[in-house]
């Protein structure tokens, strides 16, 4: 039995519970009772290992309704569909709705598979729910234009806890940006996104984060693929305080494959942290990862990739892979790759690599008249490139490519 | 051009180079001679400023100025390139990109324009050319996957692209077969002007017969010990080595 420090639980939250009832005009008292199992993770929690929720845990956190004047959001985002959302409202002046699947209201789903990861964030997120949407495409429904799912977390000591669910039926096909960005001077997006991935459908989707300030980014995903179906997630962390991504894959149907992809770069103390599950439960299907991670003066970093090969997922294909660069003698990353195989004839391969940029290659480059910090960009685009390669929406390549860039070009102004 | 007075240098504090004087001028060939570890490499490396080593003593200037005041990659702006003994293999980074952007560097640093897409790719076309590489290798990542022959090609032909006023070519023969020794020895005849100068390091004499040099030096632990014409290198090559080694251990004695 382990042994639990109690604490004081009660303090931060009935001032969350008060915020949240203003708005969503529910009783405070009761949520406040709903809260009162309700505690943060801590490092002694194995999920939680290595990412500390000290900080989070001791901000007053605010819900707010505020929508600003103007977004300021990068061009190459287009001008497709979007819907755009702040501090996790929607907001329809700033969203264009045309050439967009059907949008309704959905209501918070239940938190029942959440049960093996040790994951009170998502049930916080599902405890109190900001209004919530649903994308829904219908059979064979194809969506051309690149959806743009965007989120701007702004303003001082804010939270957010924004929910969307995209449900794909048989044969639909649609690809997502989703841009999340934290702009405010202490923000808190503590997001729920969960994918239903049909027969034969496909969804695409690059998450682009990036955090100003004293950010705070939680963001859990849930999909769950049915049949014959294509899930690809590329999550491209450029920036934050403090970011924590958890995919969770749930591979239900026979012959489907599933993506998932990351590229971390954080400076300065900036903590990114990637957990993902794939669980094959059937047979004939794939699972491909592969995460790179550029880590930066004293920025901390943790990839966790678990698979589970269920006893009939025969003739699986899982590969993984983590590749670290650290380019600071006082950055950290713990790396831990987990495979759980229970089937006997699987195709299974996990690596794990980290070391430091080669000299060698910085040399050779610097000897033809390259700079040291252009050496490097070069080399780190190289490094990031397998990974900027599965990007499902070129449109944003070129801005990822720009953040890394700049990210790096900051790091030789520092030295 | 090159003036190299009383150089040390060493490696995690192992004595490599000590006491070398070289000098250079414009247009001159100059071999470099010498047996395994006399520090040959050594030289080429601390020319182009790699940190591995440390320069102890010494100093080397180059077109007027303190060599070993730059980093590698002004050193280049100033016209100096180094072809690798063992060129690096640098997947992802593509052969044309990296040298598109050495170029403009080096450019922009003399405060010229950039290269336009026309003048680089006719340039590419006609400088690989003069090394017979493929098309396909010049825009593949830099050296991934390239044969010994191929890399060492692939080192002139950047070298023809960068137009450097002195080149050091460290071992470019060694691993080679006679075909691409000819080829690569064509190359470098190609670019041998009255402005241009060569460092040639090499093991063996065979080189030499194809690029011919003016002057021929013999290193022997981490010094010239001995200099003369072309003729020099014959006479190693005949008496191998050892006549040097004896030599030495006769003034020393």
């Amino acid at each position: 039995m382990e042994i639990v420090e109690s604490k004081n639980t009660l303090a931060p939250f009935s001032e969350l519970a008060k915020s949240y009832s203003q708005i969503n005009e529910v009783n405070a008292s009761s949520l406040i009772k709903k809260l009162g199992d309700f505690r943060f993770p801590t490092r002694r929690d194995e999920y939680w290992k290595y990412t500390p929720t000290r900080a989070v845990e001791k901000t007053n956190w605010q819900f707010s309704s505020d929508l600003p004047e103007e977004l300021n959001l990068p061009a190459s985002l287009g001008n497709g569909p979007r819907l755009v959302f702040i501090n996790g409202n929607y907001s329809e002046k700033f969203s264009s709705q045309e050439g967009l699947p059907k949008l309704s209201s959905a209501e918070g789903s239940s938190v029942d598979e959440l049960s093996s990861p040790f994951n009170p964030l998502a049930d916080l997120n599902q405890l109190l729910p900001q209004k919530t949407y649903k994308l829904h495409l219908m059979k064979n429904e194809v969506v051309d234009q690149v959806v743009s799912i965007v989120h701007i977390f702004q303003g001082e000591n804010i939270i957010s806890q924004p929910y969307m669910e995209v449900v794909l039926e048989e044969g639909a096909s649609l690809k997502l940006n989703e841009y999340h960005v934290h702009r405010g001077s202490s923000t808190f997006s503590n997001s729920f996104s969960r994918y239903q991935v049909g027969r034969n459908a496909e969804l695409g989707l690059d998450l682009i984060q990036e955090g100003k300030g004293e950010s705070f980014l939680h963001n859990q995903t849930i999909v769950n693929q049915d049949k014959d179906s294509r899930f690809t997630q590329n999550t491209f962390t450029l920036s934050g305080n403090w970011v924590r991504n958890n995919t969770i894959v749930n591979i239900n149907g026979k012959n489907s494959e599933a993506n998932l992809n990351g590229i971390y770069i954080p400076s300065e103390k900036e903590h990114v942290d990637n957990h993902t599950i794939i669980d094959h439960k059937v047979a004939h299907c794939e699972s491909n990862e592969l995460y790179r991670g550029v880590m930066m003066d004293k920025s901390t970093g943790v990839f966790n990739g678990k698979v589970f090969v269920r006893q009939d997922a025969q003739k699986t294909n899982a590969f993984q892979s983590n590749g670290n660069v650290l380019l600071s003698d006082f950055a950290t990353i713990n790396s831990k790759p987990e495979l759980e195989i229970y089937a006997d004839d699987v195709k299974c391969s996990h690596g794990s690599t980290t070391g430091q940029m080669d000299d060698e290659a910085l040399f050779y480059l610097m000897s033809r008249g390259i700079s040291e910090r252009n050496s490097r960009i070069l080399l780190v685009n190289a490094f990031a490139e397998d990974v900027l390669a599965e990007m499902v929406n070129d449109n944003l390549r070129g801005y990822v490519e720009k953040a890394i860039k700049e990210k790096l070009s900051g790091v030789s102004n520092g030295e | 051009m090159l003036n190299i007075t009383n150089l040390h240098a060493e490696i995690e504090g192992k004595k490599i180079i000590k006491g070398l004087d070289l000098e250079v001028k414009p247009g001159e060939v100059h071999a470099i001679m010498g047996p395994n570890g006399s520090g040959k490499s050594t030289l080429a490396s601390v020319l182009a400023g790699n940190e591995d080593f440390d320069v102890t003593d010494g100093s080397i200037t180059f077109q007027g100025k303190d060599l070993l005041e730059l980093g590698p990659d002004e050193r280049s702006h100033l016209g100096l390139f180094l072809a690798f003994q063992y060129p690096v293999e640098i997947p992802g980074v593509s052969n044309i990109n990296f040298l598109k952007a050495a170029i403009n560097e080096r450019r922009e640093a003399r405060g010229e324009e950039p290269i336009t897409a026309k003048e680089f790719l006719q340039m590419v076309k006609d400088k690989a050319s003069l090394v017979e590489l493929d098309n396909k290798l010049t825009n593949r990542s830099v050296n991934e996957g390239f044969s010994g022959g191929e890399k060492k090609r692939n080192e002139i032909f950047q070298m023809a692209m960068l137009e450097p006023t002195l080149g050091i070519l460290d071992e470019t023969d060694s691993g080679l077969d006679i075909d691409a020794l000819k080829i690569v020895a064509n190359g470098v005849n190609t670019l041998r002007s009255k402005e241009r100068s060569f460092i040639v390091v090499t093991h063996y004499q065979r080189l030499l017969d194809y690029i011919v040099p003016d002057f021929v030096h013999v290193l022997f632990d981490g010094k010239i010990v001995k200099s003369g014409d072309k003729s020099l290198a014959l006479e190693l090559e005949e008496k191998g080595y050892d006549w040097i080694k004896n030599e030495r251990e006769k003034v020393s004695a």
